[in-house]
């Protein structure tokens, strides 16, 4: 199980990604640790009570470059629980590229159900083993409004750099 | 310019306009009543878009950190905080506001001109001063000042220095208008038509004249208007104000004072 550690400017997070039930993703997400895309990423979506999504903006709110979406894995057995961490995707059930986020609570309703565009749902790839309390600070954070997007952090919440600590 | 991004075109659901509040220091009324149309506007979470001259000055971001900056700064920040986004359009007064301040408030620029729908409807946003061009002097004036290496230069010096031009610029602007024949001080109508032609629109929403109204004309032959935004003042003799927000169909401007 690779272990990736993000140093962020609320405290650090180590990811345990599980490659058994998930091998197409984790190796997309740790193809961009190894180039460095997480570092200077904001979590730029913020949700108590829900999740923390980041990965795929700088500071700023630009938004970085990314390689080709990614096939869904969810239906994996993985399931959205609190602290599991799953690709995030647009409407499209494979078009996840770097963005990820974190549940904050046990999202059944983000859980595959069916192969279709409905119910594909989001794919776990993992699960935080250390530092849930920061992750607690994160979703805590008071957030707004910036131009289209919704519950930005009004402090920013930077993922300065994020490394494979064990392949 | 001091934005790294402007948006050229904005998606809007529930848009409230305004321009040309020229908030500064000892506008007691005025200012309350811009915050009190941000409180009828959080709940709504649609968007507040700003065309420009929110501020009478703005010598740089620093003016965030206190007085009218601040002020104005954390009433916009509680709309986006609520849920409502905000556009801010540069004017001629305020043309120096940065990414410190839209990073601050959440508010998100737009360039000038912007393209959006309405009511089903393509419109042009702007700020308006790009169409007084027989105000020759003006217009070199403005692409002065909105030149990024102007900027940078400009905003270079420390802000005393900053605040002593601008306010030796405002009085010559104010010394110049009273000497301006009435016309050149507003958009000539070519300028207009060829910007409606140039974004293939019928429609045009400006402030910066000061002089509210909606101009229906042609352009090559086809029905097109302009609605123009009134300034504010409730401090002054004349009182003034206003938005303009989109009631199903219909563009309606809102007056007070």
């Amino acid at each position: 199980m690779p272990t990736v550690r993000l140093k962020t400017t609320m405290g650090p997070i180590t990811l345990e990604l599980d490659h058994e039930h998930a091998p197409r993703t984790v190796e997309n997400f740790l193809s961009y640790v190894r180039s460095g895309h997480y570092n200077n990423t904001l979590f730029h979506r913020v949700i108590n009570g829900f999740m923390i999504q980041g990965g795929g903006f700088e500071p700023g709110m630009r938004q970085k470059p990314t390689g080709k979406s990614i096939q869904n894995e969810a239906g994996n057995g993985l399931k959205n629980n609190k602290y599991t961490i799953a690709m995030a995707r647009t409407s499209d059930p494979h078009s996840a590229t770097a963005q990820f986020f974190i549940n904050v609570a046990d999202n059944d309703f983000l859980n595959f159900t069916a192969r279709d565009a409905q119910n594909w749902g989001y794919c776990v790839f993992g699960r935080v083993t250390a530092g849930t309390e920061v992750v607690d600070k994160i979703k805590g954070v008071a957030t707004m409004r910036y131009g289209m997007h919704q519950d930005v952090p009004d402090q920013e919440v930077v993922i300065e750099t994020a490394e494979i600590e064990s392949d | 310019m001091s934005v790294s991004v402007a948006l050229a075109s904005v998606e809007l659901r529930d848009p409230t306009f305004i321009s040309d509040l020229h908030l500064a220091r000892n506008q007691p009324r005025t200012l309350q009543r811009f915050m009190q149309l941000a409180e009828e506007l959080a709940p709504r979470r649609g968007e507040l878009v700003i065309l420009g001259d929110l501020f009478e000055y703005w010598a740089g971001d620093e003016e965030a950190a206190q007085g009218i900056g601040a002020v104005v700064g954390g009433v916009l920040r509680s709309l986006t905080r609520a849920g409502a986004a905000v556009y801010v359009m540069h004017g001629n007064r305020d043309v120096l506001l940065g990414d410190g301040f839209g990073r601050g408030t959440g508010a998100v620029f737009l360039a000038d001109p912007c393209r959006t729908i309405l009511a089903g409807e393509a419109t042009l946003l702007s700020h308006g001063d790009a169409y007084c061009t027989l105000d020759t002097a003006y217009q070199a004036y403005r692409r002065r000042v909105r030149s990024p290496l102007w900027q940078r230069v400009f905003l270079s010096a420390p802000l005393a220095i900053r605040r002593a031009l601008i306010g030796e610029l405002r009085h010559f602007s104010e010394a110049g208008k009273k000497t301006k024949a009435a016309q050149i001080m507003d958009v000539t109508p070519e300028a207009i038509q060829q910007a409606l032609r140039y974004a293939g629109v019928h429609r045009m929403i400006h402030g910066h004249t000061h002089r509210p109204d909606r101009h229906r004309f042609t352009v090559d032959g086809q029905a097109a208007e302009r609605w123009v935004l009134p300034d504010w003042d409730l401090d002054g003799e004349r009182k003034r104000g206003g938005y303009l927000q989109v009631k199903g169909s219909e563009l309606t401007v809102t007056n007070f004072g």
